[in-house]
């Protein structure tokens, strides 16, 4: 049983700054499970503390069913990769691979079958004799991943692996790992910041903000149905649109005008809508909220149509392709009720109501 | 918020129990004090041993086994120690010779690292080879003939040059080729197009060195300062070599003359010591950011 | 926008020798005109006083080949070069190891590890010779509390030589902490936590990551010591003036002592020149030992 268990958990640093504020989260057995969220969010904090680098200051954390907290990292059977690889530079990249395994005594046959079997999946074996210095970045990376792979962990961390490769190694790296992934199903545990590594990557995604746990769930439930407006803005690009609203006899207003009969109880709300999902017209009509043109964005499939609402808000949409309008048009933008969001005015929580609507 | 949770597993036991809160024997401080406290005891012993020794009479270090603490600290060792040698010519000599050495070095070396580094001019890279050959060159090598040429200084330009006066400690010292080395190695370092943007602006060249990469070569300044400050005070050999006359001593050399004459009068030999040492040691405590910096930029680099 | 600094200018080179001529002139009188100076003193003879300086060819050069004492120098500055480097080497390794971690006063411990650098030698000298001393030193009244009787130290031509060993490596500790201290925090702290991880106790990760990451400092300890170590003098004339009976003559104090006390500069000079000769070629052997090892 490879399953990982974060009870409670906690991590304050002596000034009073609280990097994790009572973490719980399970990810299940060759589960591929994401913390993602903006810098200073507790992700790498969770990853540290999980692999023994860092000691909780309350909470229980738990791999494979037993308690981990008094074991150093090299007892509790984990194996990551680090941002900068952290490859042992006077080796060479059989060593490296190695290491882990003579450090726990495995015989040295057996050490060999396992680094060559390792360096063959991952097309590193013409390799194994040079040092680190002689590699290049994407090498050095699939090194880094072989070392943590050899040892067949219980689970698997990897802190941001991607972010030091270039854009179009890191998008080959990402279906690599996804791949991979599917041939050796281990409980993995990946740090990122980047919202796309996370939606395409993750069987479920942990958002974090701040030390605190904003939603887990996939990447359905993400994108579909934010817990709040940290996580809707925080995910898809571009981020879903957010505009002050206030419900009103049962109707909703957004920008001054009457949109659709109201999901929620009156009062001040915090409307959502994902630039897909809504739509520009030139005439304003019954139903819409007003606005004016900014600027038009083409992107060749389609335009990125950014319009001003109520001369405060900014509001980005999704046009067909060679849309032009003037700056300073007057436009309507039309919101689809069903994928119409309502969130807290004042905490951001998504409205319970959202349930009830069918997609 | 949703959380998927799977219902409460088995722990297998992996130690015998394990809380939320680790119960172990801890100290109120880390375990490491414990082997660091004796081992810098031991390192700083000698000085202490020196200071304490500084400070008792002479009955008392007559004593076998010593005296572990004075009865009572007699300071009159270091107004004694004072009176029975020049050691405010010492003092005054040594600071007037490494004030004069530090800015020499500071300019001459800035003046000419900079031209090694920025100024691409005819001859530039055999002068600089030949000039940093002379790294290699050991003092004894050079002692003897810089005597020689020291003495016609004394005798033919100015007599505070030559034999016997101060002025021959600073002479060969005002440049040295580490000097323009590390100097050289640093400007490299600052960005050109500052250097290109003051330019363009109309800067001369020597104005660029001055308002631009001077102000910006702070640390590197004060890392050669602290070495050059160190070397100099302490130099023993050449001050050996040059001065005999009391007045014109220095203070290593103005210590050992004193050790000839007192050399049993233990505290009084003792209280020497400390008070030449004294500004050494507040100097090194104050700066030691850059003679760690110094030390630290040589070997790394090699 | 291209360089500005682009072909070689007449100006330019003006400029560059206006800034460079100071330092030139300066290091060309007091550096680079005396090595050729010593060397045409090794084939005169002179006596630093007189402008007779007769020339006597490779006769200097002979007499040091002959030369007992001269032999005798040579043996005593071996031994302490082989005792003094790897000497100072490890005991500076031992301390920085220690102190290379970031508790409370940490900075309190670590500059009194360094400060033995700004100890002049004859300070140390001076405070060794009263350490030392046979009948009311420290050392000694340690030595009988657990049981050996009191030595003559620096008194004594079989004990001299190593007491200044002792007492150099002393002197010399501040120096190689500063150096490996900055190695070891120049291992990054990500390679300690992959090892952790690999399950690599504290000791086995000490021997196998830090320390064969600290290859550029040792070799940077072992050339820089064994120079000054074959320069040794200030220490010994503040100690035993080359005593007792020239057990502690290195070949440095014979030098200074030929050429300033018996002013026989020319033998001095050939001296000097033996020793340069033999100083390169040890740093040329340590570089090329390095750099093969380093290839591995």
């Amino acid at each position: 049983m490879a399953e990982v268990e974060f009870r409670d958990v906690t991590r304050k640093y002596a000034g009073g700054t609280v990097a994790l504020k009572g973490l719980n989260l399970t990810v299940g057995d060759g589960e591929f499970l994401i913390l993602v969220g903006p810098s200073g969010c507790g992700k790498s904090t969770a990853l540290r503390l999980l692999a023994g680098l860092d000691k909780p200051t309350t909470g229980e954390i738990r791999i494979g069913g037993a308690v981990v907290n008094g074991l150093a990292p090299g007892e509790r059977d984990i194996a990551m990769v680090f941002q900068n690889y952290a490859l042992y530079p006077h080796m060479t990249v059989y060593r490296n691979l190695a290491y882990g395994l003579r450090q726990r005594r495995t015989p040295r046959d057996e050490v060999e079958r396992r680094v060559r079997e390792t360096a063959a999946l991952l097309e590193i074996d013409e390799l194994l004799d040079r040092k680190p210095g002689q590699l290049s970045g994407g090498q050095r990376q699939r090194v880094a991943m072989g070392r943590a792979l050899v040892r067949k962990p219980q689970a698997f961390l990897l802190d941001e692996p991607l972010s030091n490769l270039d854009a179009k190694l890191r998008n080959q790296v990402r279906g690599d790992l996804k791949r991979l992934h599917r041939e050796l199903p281990v409980t993995s545990i990946y740090v990122t910041h980047d919202q796309v590594e996370a939606m395409t990557l993750g069987d479920r995604l942990c958002v974090m903000s701040r030390g605190e746990v904003q939603q887990i769930g996939t990447t359905d439930d993400i994108y579909n149905r934010p817990a709040n407006t940290f996580v809707a803005a925080f995910m898809g690009s571009p981020p879903m649109n957010l505009l002050p609203g206030v419900v009103r006899d049962g109707t909703l207003h957004v920008g001054g005008a009457a949109i659709t009969a109201a999901a929620t109880p009156n009062g001040p709300v915090t409307v959502g809508a994902r630039p897909e999902h809504l739509e520009v017209h030139t005439t304003v009509a019954d139903g819409m909220v007003p606005a004016r043109i900014d600027f038009v964005e083409p992107l060749g499939s389609h335009a990125l149509v950014t319009a001003i609402v109520d001369d405060e808000t900014r509001v980005i949409v999704h046009a067909p392709a060679g849309t032009q309008l003037d700056p300073g048009t007057r436009v309507g933008l039309a919101l689809p009720p069903e994928r119409t969001y309502y969130f807290d005015a004042v905490t951001g929580d998504a409205h319970r109501s959202r349930e009830r609507i069918t997609l | 918020m949703t959380t998927t949770e799977l219902p409460p597993t088995e722990t297998v036991a992996r130690e015998a129990s394990s809380p939320p809160r680790e119960r172990k024997f801890r100290l109120p401080f880390s375990p490491w004090h414990l082997v660091l406290i004796p081992m810098t005891f031991v390192l700083i012993l000698p000085l202490l041993w020196m200071l304490v020794t500084s400070l008792e009479t002479e009955s008392e270090t007559n004593r076998f086994p010593p005296v572990l603490l004075p009865e009572r600290p007699r300071f009159e060792n270091y107004t004694e120690a004072w009176a029975a040698a020049p050691f405010g010519h010492f003092f005054l000599n040594s600071a007037m010779v490494t004030v004069v050495v530090l800015i020499s070095n500071l300019v001459v070396c800035s003046l000419a690292g900079y031209a090694f580094a920025r100024i691409r001019f005819l001859g530039r890279g055999a002068l600089f080879v030949t000039l940093m050959a002379t790294l290699m060159v050991p003092f004894q090598v050079t002692m003897i003939p810089v005597f020689l040429i020291v003495k016609w200084f004394g005798d033919n330009v100015w007599e505070g040059l030559g034999i016997d006066h101060i002025g021959a400690l600073m002479l060969p010292n005002l440049a040295t080729a580490f000097g323009i080395f590390f100097l050289r190695q640093f400007f490299q370092t600052v960005p050109v197009e500052l250097e290109e943007a003051a330019r363009v602006d109309g800067t001369s060249r020597l104005g660029v060195l001055f308002k631009i990469v001077l102000p910006l070569s702070l640390p590197a300044m004060s890392t050669l300062a602290a070495l050059t400050v160190l070397t100099s005070w302490n130099d023993f050999l050449w001050p050996l070599i040059v001065i005999t006359s009391q007045d014109q001593m220095t203070i290593p050399l103005g210590l050992s003359y004193f050790q000839g004459a007192h050399r049993v009068k233990w505290p009084l030999l003792m209280a020497a010591n400390v008070m030449s040492l004294l500004p050494m040691l507040l100097v090194f405590i104050g700066a030691q950011r850059y003679f760690v910096q110094s030390v630290a930029s040589t070997g790394i680099k090699g | 926008m291209p360089s500005l600094l682009g072909r070689l200018s007449r100006t330019d080179t003006a400029a560059g020798w206006a800034l460079a001529s100071p330092a030139a002139v300066l290091i060309g009188i007091f550096g680079l005109l005396p090595v050729l100076m010593s060397l045409q003193l090794s084939f005169q003879q002179s006596d630093l006083l007189r402008p007779q300086t007769p020339w006597v060819g490779l006769a200097n050069y002979r007499k040091l080949a002959e030369d007992p004492v001269f032999v005798e120098a040579i043996k005593h500055t071996i031994v302490y070069t082989a005792l003094f480097v790897p000497g100072t080497m490890l005991v500076g390794l031992f301390v920085a190891a220690a102190m290379n971690r970031s508790v409370r006063f940490i900075s309190v411990y670590r500059t009194a590890a360094y400060i033995t650098m700004a100890v002049s030698t004859i300070s140390q000298g001076i405070i060794f010779l009263w350490l030392t001393d046979r009948d009311y030193g420290l050392v000694n009244a340690g030595l009988n509390a657990v049981g050996i009787s009191s030595q003559p130290f620096l008194a004594s031509p079989s004990q001299a030589l190593y007491v200044i060993v002792a007492m150099t490596i002393w002197g010399w500790t501040g120096f190689s902490v500063i150096v490996y201290l900055a190695a070891l925090q120049g291992v990054p702290a990500e390679l300690h936590e992959a090892a952790m991880i690999d399950g690599a106790s504290a000791f086995t990760r000490f021997r196998t990551i830090t320390v064969p990451l600290l290859g550029p400092a040792n070799l940077f300890l072992l050339v820089w010591l064994t120079i000054n170590a074959l320069q040794l003098f200030d220490e010994v004339y503040a100690t035993t003036r080359g005593g007792p009976l020239r057990a502690t003559t290195v070949i440095v104090y014979y030098l200074w002592d030929r050429a300033f006390v018996h002013f026989d500069a020319g033998y001095a000079a050939a001296m000097a020149y033996a020793l340069f000769v033999v100083i390169l070629i040890i740093t040329a052997v340590q570089f090329r030992l390095a750099r093969k090892h380093v290839q591995n």
